[in-house]
């Protein structure tokens, strides 16, 4: 009797000591780096948002190697020092595997060497300017030749034969327009042609391409007055890379100078749906856009991706979360995209270790069929996707119009073009 | 009404430039679009028409259903076949609106038309069905069929009905600068009523003759470029200078004829300039106006005036929705529904929209800055930093709350249609909501000199100003002038902010962008001095724009700009520091 209710409770002991390491799950800490706060929140909240969507919806398939996802989630608050900062705390006092993060270049930037030192990784899903290759970072958005150049490819092909290029000040422009005046060179263009002004250093080579305003410009008379005189000659197009608010009072000038998007259409590439929320977009109707991914793409996995993430707004347990009006944009997805890449690179490599998913991401074997299509993850750290132009809509939704399949992402373009 | 005003303001203005040509050139715009007009309909009638329209129906029905390989080479081939019935069709393939649906097992081509519905390519019926079936798919377009479209639409649109379509295809023709298009601008010379297409297809020709291997020929065009000097002939004329081969007579041809169109370029430039001086200079004057009469003339650092003018932006865009479907707002958790009239957005009354709300918007702003008087500013006329911080705070407060009730986005003001566009002359763009700014600015003035000059309250106003004790002494109710005063400084801010939103963003945070311009507007005007706030706004405007368009950089332009205002300042520091008022000089 005595041995029997021993044996019973070292039973129930044991059992005790079973049951909750089955219940308890293993988890994996997971970094979200986004600012939250500050100017660039507003588009960056959004990309916060789509990932606790995704690891939700790991999470409630099983999660990754067995283990459920944790998001820590530290805010940017639009502060570039803060970022290295907040990088560093994940990295060092969460020790968290990956990253999901930044939006703006100089944050990746500044996040670069904290990466670096503590052999982290960071996935950034934000079309970016190029020329810069970490091997602690996956660039899972669009390189310069997954939207510029497409973008340049479908009016060349439109019958463009002038193209004025614009700004906001600052690297990603700036970069994006030095490489694109080369490729404008290569495919016969004259540099007559090439509006918005070259700057040249002593030497003659030429550093800055194109017309660039400060943030928040806000008066575009002359500059819409040159490019009336520009495109007085005919075929000409305006290639936009200003950010955010300033796109406005451009558009509204543009609009009223009486050019129209058949006489000079303009390819912007910093704005995508998200961006329209908050521009009223009357006077962007028929101009156009360049992105790996549009909402209104029509494809089976974008329409159970748009259901499910609305579904999951609805309910999402996020304080301050946005429920109304929302829509996916490229950001969004190729954000969303990152962490199923991730998933699959960990799955493929067995473990959570930097080193073994870096291998298995460089493998080239990994791949995702997301809202976007196919991604595919190559060895130069950046992912194979189709890239879509686009006419914009009344509604902020975009048209498609052409579609490049596949395209083979090139992270350094600079000097490239000529050369060939 | 507005048109009226806006309509005599361009006619004083046109008169000023003598371009009565455009009046003229206009009416017989109409006449003839009404002539040709008859012509096309008696056109379609013919039952020859019938005919080349069916075969023109069949010809493109077979480029559609052809394989892809063979769509670029049977399209170019409608040539043969031009109707006006395929612009429709063409334009809807290269938009993602051409479908193949499987009726009763016949590959059926349909076009989707702007109002979703459907048309048979065949015979241009309407479809029962009223949506694409789930699985449709657009007819894909490869770049080569999309060039191929483009010169089928391009040679439609040179018997277009409408005289601007026809201009601008003639012009597209010429700059194409084929020698082979030159029988058909010949053909469409003799045909052609209306005058300014006729001018567009003699530019034309002549942009195809500088292609000439004629020398005769070529200095023939050269001088009739010469004459008439478009912008849109520079490009072409450049490609002839730059070519060394060139013989001298036509060299010398060329330099006249591109002297000719930089000199048109130059006045154009030299008009533009000055009218976007002009422009800016008042958009800084409105914006400052207010500040002017709180900080200028009352002497009160109000780091709110940018938020008390972006009410005035909400308020226009609150009119806009009450007149159209309504607005839904959700403040503070709470979500409710504001009715709209439902007004037709292209009715009268709908239009005058925005005219009506600059009166609600100066109200508005008004009060709230009445309220901000009573309730704060009143107990630190003696401690002017105090305000400072004071009003700052309220600035972030108000910030604050119309994120909470309008969202962090920004606001879609759209204008009113008499407001968009603009008056061109002789190249230099007018866009018709800055002449209304311009307009605006002039008017704001004038009633703020008047009620400071010519009414009793102005004159209390100057009293409590200059002294406000003796003021006091004589029986004024300074607390009343105080607050009328500054609820007038602040409904003017909210006109500014309503105006701002015909040009640019409405959102949470955009009176920060503005509140440095107005102060600099300001303080450069020498505080307390209105003729000063007129005279520095429409300086720093037209500075700007000058050293905008010579240097070709705005960045560097807007940093000159502060650096010449600082260094004035150095010199001239009058205008910051001998603020005559007297909540400086009780502190």
């Amino acid at each position: 009797m005595k041995i029997k209710s021993l044996i019973s409770f070292l039973a129930i002991a044991i059992f005790a000591a079973i049951i909750p390491s089955f219940a308890a799950d293993k988890v994996v800490k997971v970094g979200v780096l986004h600012s939250l706060s500050g100017t660039m929140a507003i588009s960056e909240t959004s990309l916060r948002d789509v990932l606790l969507f995704a690891f939700d919806e790991i999470n409630k398939s099983g999660g990754v190697l067995g283990h459920k996802i944790e998001p820590i989630v530290v805010d940017g608050a639009s502060n570039w020092p803060l970022f290295a900062e907040k990088a560093k705390e994940l990295l060092e006092v969460h020790k968290v595997p990956v990253v999901f993060g930044c939006w703006t270049s100089v944050s990746r930037k500044s996040v670069l060497p904290v990466f670096e030192k503590n052999n982290g990784l960071l996935f950034y899903a934000v079309q970016y300017e190029g020329e810069e290759l970490s091997p602690n970072i996956f660039y899972t958005a669009e390189a310069v030749n997954q939207q510029a150049t497409p973008a340049v490819d479908y009016l060349l092909e439109m019958g463009r034969k002038k193209f004025y290029l614009l700004g906001s000040d600052y690297v990603y422009p700036q970069t994006t327009n030095l490489i694109l005046l080369e490729y404008l060179l290569s495919k016969g263009i004259p540099i007559e042609n090439i509006g918005g002004g070259l700057r040249k250093d002593s030497k003659g080579n030429v550093i800055s391409a194109g017309k660039y305003v400060p943030f928040g410009h806000t008066d575009f008379q002359q500059i819409v007055a040159e490019i009336k005189q520009f495109a007085a000659s005919g075929d000409a197009c305006v290639i936009n890379t200003i950010n955010g608010d300033s796109n406005v009072p451009f558009f509204k000038e543009f609009a009223a100078s009486g050019l129209t998007a058949e006489e000079c259409p303009v390819v912007s590439l910093s704005l995508s749906e998200d961006e329209f929320r908050s521009l009223p977009t009357k006077d962007l109707v028929g101009h156009l856009g360049a992105w790996a991914y549009f909402m209104s793409l029509d494809t089976p996995e974008n329409k159970k991706f748009k259901e499910n993430f609305f579904e999951w707004l609805k309910t999402a347990n996020v304080p301050g979360i946005e429920r109304q009006n929302r829509v996916t944009c490229s950001p969004m997805v190729l954000s969303y995209s990152s962490v199923y890449l991730w998933k699959a690179a960990v799955e493929k490599a067995g473990s959570f270790e930097v080193d073994k998913v870096r291998a298995a991401l460089e493998s080239g074997e990994i791949t995702f069929l997301g809202p976007n299509g196919l991604n595919t993850m190559l060895k130069n750290h950046h992912t194979k996707k189709n890239v879509y132009i686009g006419e914009t809509k009344a509604d902020g939704q975009f048209k498609i119009l052409r579609q490049f399949e596949q395209v083979v992402p090139e992270p350094f373009l600079k000097g490239t073009f000529l050369k060939k | 009404m507005a048109q009226l005003i806006i309509n005599s303001f361009l006619k004083l203005f046109s008169y000023f430039a003598q371009f009565n040509y455009y009046f003229l050139s206009h009416r017989s715009l109409v006449l003839s679009s009404l002539l040709l007009f008859v012509l096309v309909f008696q056109l379609y009638a013919s039952s020859d028409d019938q005919l080349r329209q069916s075969s023109a129906r069949s010809a493109i029905l077979k480029a559609i259903l052809a394989p892809e390989e063979k769509q670029p080479e049977l399209v170019e081939a409608l040539a043969q076949n031009l109707h006006p019935v395929l612009g429709p069709i063409l334009e809807a393939w290269q938009k993602g609106d051409l479908f193949i649906l499987d009726l009763n097992g016949k590959l059926t081509p349909v076009i989707r038309l702007p109002d979703s519905q459907l048309q048979l390519v065949e015979n241009a019926q309407s479809l029962p069905i009223a949506q694409l079936p789930e699985n449709a798919r657009p007819l894909e377009t490869t770049g080569k069929l999309r060039r191929a479209m483009r010169i089928i639409l391009d040679q439609l649109a040179l018997a277009d009905p409408s005289p601007e379509i026809r201009e601008n295809a003639v012009l597209k023709l010429g700059m194409r600068q084929n020698l082979q298009s030159l029988p058909i601008l010949e053909r469409l010379k003799e045909q052609e009523e209306h005058p300014k297409v006729k001018i567009a297809i003699l530019d034309a020709i002549s942009l195809i003759n500088l292609n000439s291997p004629d020398t005769t020929t070529k200095i023939k065009a050269l001088s009739h470029f010469e004459a008439r000097a478009p912008i849109f002939a520079r490009d072409s004329i450049q490609k002839i200078l730059a070519d060394s081969s060139i013989s001298p007579a036509v060299r010398d041809a060329a330099n006249k004829a591109m002297k000719a169109i930089e000199r048109r370029i130059f006045w154009t430039d030299f008009f533009g300039t000055v009218f976007r001086g002009i422009s800016l200079g008042s958009v800084l004057l409105v914006v400052a106006i207010g500040l002017a009469i709180t900080f200028g003339l009352m002497g009160i650092i109000n780091m709110a005036h940018g938020e008390i003018m972006i009410i005035g932006g909400y308020t226009v865009f609150v009119v806009q929705c009450l007149f159209g479907t309504g607005l839904a707002l959700a403040p503070f958790g709470f979500s409710f529904n504001l009715p709209g009239l439902g007004l037709d957005p292209a009715s009268n009354l709908y239009q005058a929209y925005f005219l009506i709300s600059l009166p609600i918007a100066f109200l508005i702003s008004a009060i709230v800055g009445l309220i901000l008087e009573r309730g704060i500013i009143q107990f630190l006329y003696q401690r002017p930093l105090e305000t400072l911080l004071a009003t700052w705070g309220i600035s972030l407060i108000l910030q604050q709350l119309f994120r909470l009730i309008f969202g962090p986005a920004n606001i879609p003001v759209t204008a009113p249609a008499w407001l968009t566009g603009s008056y061109v002359v002789e190249g230099v763009i007018m866009n018709y909501n800055r002449i209304f700014v311009i307009f605006a600015a002039f008017v704001i003035l004038v009633a703020t000199w008047l009620l400071l000059a010519r009414t009793p309250l102005g004159l209390l106003i100057r009293a409590v100003i200059q002294d406000r004790s003796t003021a006091a002494c004589m029986g004024v109710s300074t607390g009343k002038v105080n607050s009328l005063t500054f609820a007038f400084g602040s409904g003017l801010a909210g006109v500014a902010g309503a105006l701002l939103a015909l040009l640019g963003n409405i959102g949470p945070s955009t009176g920060q962008t503005y509140i440095v311009d107005a102060f600099m507007v300001v303080v450069l005007g020498g505080v307390g001095n209105l003729a000063g706030t007129v005279l520095s706004a429409l300086g720093i405007g037209t500075l700007d724009q000058i050293l905008q368009i010579s240097l070709r950089n705005p960045v560097i332009g807007k940093v000159l700009v502060l650096v010449g205002i600082i260094l004035f300042l150095q010199w001239k520091p009058s205008g910051l520091f001998t603020i005559r008022s007297r909540s400086l000089d009780e502190g």
